[in-house]
């Protein structure tokens, strides 16, 4: 695959969503400030605040550069770069998860300091949360995949929409399993193989939702 | 050096309320082919299998040595693509997009663009979302040809442009064509245009080819004889009759095999022939889809 | 040069018998001077928005006629012995026609069916040129 020409796509996407991708970082950089002040009327806010951040640019992104790309009919104009529908893919997948990553990983390593913070403790929020911020991911990782391969608009708004709700019900699940339960109101982290197996099932998900989305899009013989 | 710049042989495509069928041709490097069909005919479907953009059921597409659409990245890097149902990106400028295009392509010639902006009265600093239409085609042109591809494909090249930046366009393509490495294929409805620049022409109707010759025989081998026939005559026997029209005593008959012997076949059998017509790109290529039609039907 | 052949749309002969003719008249004139080097097809082309197919016919024909001479790999010239004067083919033309008048009155024949004649011995002599050479 042709690397060069991966990285000029994705470029492209990311100069074409600039201003999008700058607003999710001024939007989490002010949910930590709000969760960083402190108090749990702050945690809660800013918390909320994090995730509608999160969950939107992921959203938001593979919307416009996938979807819309069809919709807007800029997808010819791409098709007939020095390019096969194996490196659109990719574009579009390392495109919209690299941007995605680093927000997410930004706002994970935050939360989690923020949870450790010295003098005010809530580490048995820890596995909650890491989970939690996983879930995320996948759902993201989900959006993107169905973006791509259903190439309808109407499937991946769908998807958001389940994603978002699966969210709040897996949340409520994962906080009332015995083990996790247990741990969160601590200021210790307890760690528990619960979540150990809830955290590798989540990222063997992301893998063979990549995997599954690659091999779709290369069975496919039309792309227009 | 290879002297098809496209071709496809027995190529087939099946959609569900679209078949392309069999079809084959041949275009060589440094000529021009005019792709002429009606709205739904498969000239579209035909370009995107050319460009590897969609597999083809059957047959074998080569274009510009490489077999597509397994080897379509290659191929891409010569070939400038423009068709009416593209878009360019609304919210970034010209200028960008040229940028963008001269980072793909080492060919890029920079000098060149910038005439072209000037003859198509275009300005670099505009979005894409200001321009009107035919600015937007002349846009998408300009990115296709200020890379000096090999082979231009274009789909509908000329549709929405004002008589002027026609003019233009036309202008640009035959400069292509004074590197005899170049090749270019267009499709277009305006009959006038293909008519005028094409050397080859082909006619395509509901996922058929029903007729591509060298543009001259086109023009040579179609007529119209008015005939005038004496009472109770029977029309004569002429080859290649494609339609007959007129009344019976005065019959118009639209030939596709032209001769001047005819004409004496026509005075044998008493017939007189009082003119004939020289045809038209257009009028050529309606008779030849009703006729093939009257076929299917019968 | 060659940008001052104009074609006209609406002219009703063929493309390439109109290109034929502005050049004869320039050749005429003295615009393309006998001997000199004329553009070569595909330049031509460009310069009149005219396809290739059509200038090299133009150019077979001329070629034909003893006009211009195509030399192998270099282009094509003005014939050094192009006979072109118009007035000398237009008296040689008067004198023709009127034979044709009188022949046509001896057969019989009205002035439409003539000019069908004419177009038929148009036409063959075209088409002498397209069956024994490839356009």
């Amino acid at each position: 695959m042709n690397r060069r020409m991966i990285g000029r796509l994705i470029w492209k996407d990311w100069y074409l969503q600039r201003w999008i991708i700058l607003a999710s970082f001024v939007g989490g950089a002010i949910s930590l400030a709000i969760i960083a002040k402190g108090g749990k009327a702050g945690f809660l806010v800013g918390l909320i605040l994090l995730i509608t951040v999160l969950v939107s640019i992921g959203a938001q992104l593979a919307v416009s550069t996938i979807v819309q790309e069809r919709k807007e009919q800029t997808l010819p104009f791409v098709m007939s770069l020095p390019i096969s529908y194996r490196e659109y893919t990719a574009s579009k997948m390392l495109g919209n998860l690299a941007i995605f990553l680093v927000v997410w990983l930004v706002m994970v390593v935050s939360s989690l300091a923020l949870l450790a913070y010295p003098w005010d403790p809530h580490m048995g929020l820890i596995p909650f949360t890491a989970i939690m911020a996983t879930e995320i991911l996948l759902g993201t990782c989900l959006v993107v995949a169905t973006a791509l391969i259903t190439e309808s608009q109407g499937w991946t708004i769908g998807a958001i929409m389940v994603v978002n709700l699966a969210f709040n019900f897996f949340g409520y699940w994962v906080a009332h399993i015995h083990n996790i339960a247990n741990g969160m109101e601590s200021t210790k982290l307890m760690w528990t193989s619960s979540a150990s197996v809830l955290l590798i099932g989540e990222f063997c998900t992301i893998a063979l939702l990549l995997g599954l989305t690659f091999f779709f899009q290369s069975r496919k013989q039309d792309f227009l | 050096m290879n002297e098809l710049a496209v071709h496809f042989e027995g190529v087939n495509k099946r959609y569900a309320h679209f078949t392309l069928n069999d079809i084959s041709l041949d275009l060589p490097t440094g000529s021009i082919m005019g792709f002429i069909g009606a709205n739904g005919a498969g000239k579209s479907t035909t370009i995107r299998i050319l460009m590897g953009l969609v597999r083809q059921d059957a047959g074998s597409v080569r274009v510009l040595g490489h077999a597509m659409p397994a080897e379509q990245t290659s191929a891409k890097m010569d070939i400038g693509f423009v068709s009416e149902d593209m878009r360019l990106y609304g919210a970034a400028t010209l200028g960008w997009h040229m940028e963008f295009i001269r980072s793909i392509f080492p060919k890029w010639d920079a000098p060149y663009a910038t005439d072209l902006l000037r003859r198509f009265d275009l300005k670099a600093e505009q979005k894409i979302k200001g321009l009107s239409h035919g600015q937007r085609v002349k846009a998408a042109l300009l990115l296709a040809l200020a890379r000096r591809p090999k082979l231009l494909v274009l789909d509908e090249p000329t549709t929405g442009l004002d008589p002027v930046a026609r003019r233009e366009v036309l202008g640009e393509l035959m400069a292509v064509l004074a590197d005899e490495d170049r090749t270019i294929l267009f499709s277009s409805h305006n009959t006038l245009d293909v008519e005028q620049i094409s050397d080859q022409i082909t006619f395509i109707d509901r996922g058929r080819i029903i007729d591509s010759a060298d543009k001259e025989i086109f023009l040579d081998r179609w007529r119209r004889l008015r005939l005038a026939l004496p009472p109770d005559a029977a029309l004569p026997h002429i080859p290649g009759v494609v339609e007959i029209g007129g009344s019976g005593r005065l019959p118009v008959v639209t030939t596709k095999s032209f001769e001047p012997g005819m004409v004496y076949a026509c005075n044998d059998s008493g017939a007189t022939v009082q003119a004939i017509d020289t045809m038209t790109l257009e009028e050529i290529f309606v008779a030849n889809v009703q006729s093939r039609r009257q076929e299917q039907i019968a | 040069m060659h940008s001052d052949i104009v074609i006209s749309q609406t002219d009703g002969r063929p493309m390439y018998l109109q290109i034929m003719e502005q050049i004869k008249q320039r050749i005429a004139v003295g615009e393309w001077a006998i001997g000199e080097e004329i553009p070569s097809i595909r330049q031509l082309a460009v310069a009149l928005r005219v396809s290739v197919i059509t200038i090299k016919r133009a150019y077979l024909e001329l070629e034909r006629e003893g006009v211009i001479v195509t030399q192998q790999g270099k282009g094509s010239i003005v014939a050094p012995n192009a006979r072109l004067t118009p007035r000398l083919y237009d008296e040689e033309l008067a004198e023709h026609l009127e034979q044709v008048v009188r022949l046509g009155k001896l057969l019989g024949l009205t002035p439409a069916e003539l000019a069908v004649r004419l177009q038929v011995a148009t036409d063959e002599f075209a088409a002498g040129r397209l069956t024994k050479e490839k356009v």
